[in-house]
């Protein structure tokens, strides 16, 4: 390592420096973009700073479409997947690691071949179950056509196997149910990886827009994001009123960036769990 | 069977219904209803389907939309997952060292990653903005005029493939930190007894011992790029003239703007087996070459 090369460090601070800007501003422009007049909006060349910040943009996009309804819906929804995902990837990760039956390798390899295909794939046919189920434009809906995840399974199958079987063999000589030993030995020793499946779930959930879109109609089912988008095409907003569209965009990003801030090395160490995801 | 046996494995298949009951509903059983319907014809309203056979596959393979599609899918792999990766590795190297604010930068590369992609790619809607959009501020700065993004043929995909990249780029970055920092140091410090260079040590030490993480991201960013929706929804629709129409977009357009099910049907079986095929394709060519220490 050339140890002291003072210059090789100044190039590396400014290239982080300038990587770090270009990531950044985007934020910058929209949350400032946000407090610009419509005249002021259009100048060229652009302000970096308003002339005078409009701050009630915020306030005017927030009441211009039931943004806090839409905001509801994604917490509620994303919130109820994330619970029953918990749920139903340990049962199924127990079953397949610590429980011996017949079609075990068949069900493990059927979960492979779920791993494999792009789930916008089976979109289509999925919408006409939940036609036929009566569940399009539902919460019931919206729910349940999401409520496992092939990934899940695999993150918490990944984390069983490298548990002792020792625990397990005991509780199983104490007589403990399957379900004692799930919840009381199992699910204590890997909840770290339960809190990067919550997390990553739920911000997926949240931010989720294509398959909620074709499934909800009605306005206050929609999620944030196809809230968002609603508001950014219809409403007479597309290209007209760019200030409030911007504090709108604001106001949809920013509860993700302070989860984040505050989950944030839960959320980077579910880096050394996917990679494990990949070889199992 | 032994009573206790069965006993066992009734057990364990209540313990799997949670999960496969729904994957069997929304996801292996449409599965198959895609097949069935790949080889009907019909538009989602009237009572009838009906079987044409493998008719709708002849017309995909020879329909030059689907053409169109599948070289805007090769153009927006390539184009999404090489920067993806080289810009993360490149990040990661920068900040492989210790430093001052190495932490906050990690923190900032990564963020937009955590945030909706609708919502970034309306931000950036307006950074391309032809007469007084942020970039061609810029650009125009340097005398660069008349690009018009989204509305150009020519410049669409590019500005899909920004949002796409500067989304993604700091999540790879995380990947490679940590594959990184797992790089043996004597094996570093010997090849530099031995006279190596900061880049022969990389391409020779670093870059192979880091290829399980290579192959892993590329594996995973493919299957992204292949299932891009949302960014293409808000920026272009597919458009204009087709120019960043995926194969997925040609998919959801067929099946719910024009109702051609045969048609949408089709398409996502040729997909599916696309991914599977390139899942295959992965693991082999990965059990040959990537190097697990």
């Amino acid at each position: 390592m050339q140890k002291g090369s003072r210059l090789g460090l100044l190039v590396r601070q400014l290239l982080l420096a300038a990587s770090a800007f270009i990531v950044a501003f985007p934020f910058y422009w929209m949350a400032t973009s946000a407090l610009k007049t419509n005249d002021e909006i259009w100048q060229f060349p652009p302000t970096l700073w308003p002339v005078s910040p409009q701050w009630g943009n915020y306030f005017d996009a927030w009441v211009e479409a039931p943004f806090w309804r839409y905001m509801l819906n994604s917490i509620i929804v994303a919130g109820a997947i994330v619970i029953i995902q918990i749920f139903n990837s340990a049962t199924m990760a127990y079953a397949l690691t610590h429980m011996k039956f017949r079609l075990n390798n068949a069900f493990t390899a059927l979960i492979l071949v779920g791993y494999m295909i792009p789930s916008t794939a089976v979109y289509l046919p999925s919408y006409m179950v939940l036609s036929k189920l009566g569940l399009l434009d539902s919460y019931t809906g919206l729910i349940l056509s999401n409520c496992v995840s092939v990934f899940s399974i695999f993150l918490i199958r990944q984390a069983f196997l490298q548990t002792s079987h020792e625990l397990v063999e005991a509780g199983q000589m104490d007589g403990a149910t399957h379900l004692r030993i799930l919840w009381t030995i199992l699910v204590p020793l890997t909840r770290s990886s339960f809190a990067v499946l919550a997390l990553i779930t739920f911000i997926e959930q949240y931010n989720n827009y294509f398959w909620p879109m074709l499934i909800t109609k009605s306005p206050e089912l929609q999620l944030i994001s196809s809230g968002l988008r609603s508001f950014f095409v219809e409403g007479g907003a597309y290209g007209l009123k760019w200030p409030l569209i911007m504090a709108a965009s604001a106001f949809t990003i920013a509860p993700l960036l302070l989860l984040f801030a505050f989950t944030q090395k839960t959320i980077m160490s579910s880096v050394n769990l996917t990679a494990g995801v990949s070889k199992g | 069977m032994k009573p206790l046996q069965r006993g066992e494995n009734i057990k364990a298949f209540a313990f799997t219904l949670p999960a496969m009951v729904p994957l069997t509903v929304f996801w292996f059983g449409p599965l198959v209803y895609l097949i069935y319907l790949s080889f009907m014809e019909w538009d989602f309203m009237s009572p009838d389907k009906l079987f044409v056979g493998i008719d709708n596959y002849r017309e995909l393979f020879t329909d030059s939309n689907f053409h169109q599609s599948v070289r805007v899918s090769v153009l927006f792999c390539l184009g999404s997952v090489i920067p993806i990766l080289v810009c993360g590795l490149a990040l990661a190297l920068l900040l492989n060292r210790k430093m001052k604010g190495g932490g906050l930068y990690r923190t900032l590369m990564f963020s937009p990653w955590v945030t909706p992609t609708v919502a970034v790619s309306i931000v950036w809607s307006w950074i391309f903005e032809p007469e007084v959009g942020l970039l061609n501020s810029i650009l125009g700065a340097f005398g660069i005029h008349g690009i018009t993004w989204l509305n150009d043929p020519h410049w669409a995909l590019v500005g899909i493939l920004l949002v796409t990249i500067w989304k993604s780029a700091g999540w790879s970055m995380i990947f490679y930190l940590v594959a990184i920092r797992n790089v043996p140091s004597d094996m570093l410090e010997a090849a530099e007894l031995d006279g190596a260079n900061s880049w022969r040590k990389f391409v020779h030490i670093t870059v192979p011992l880091i290829s399980p993480t290579t192959f892993f991201l590329i594996v995973v960013q493919v299957i992204q790029a292949l299932q891009a929706y949302d960014q293409i929804n808000v920026l272009t629709q597919g458009g204009p003239a087709g120019s960043t129409r995926t194969i997925l977009y040609f998919y959801y357009q067929s099946a719910f703007e024009a109702f051609n099910i045969g048609q949408a049907s089709t398409v996502s079986v040729v997909l599916v087996f696309g991914c599977v095929l390139l899942s295959i394709v992965s693991f082999v060519v990965g059990r040959r070459t990537v190097h697990y220490s």
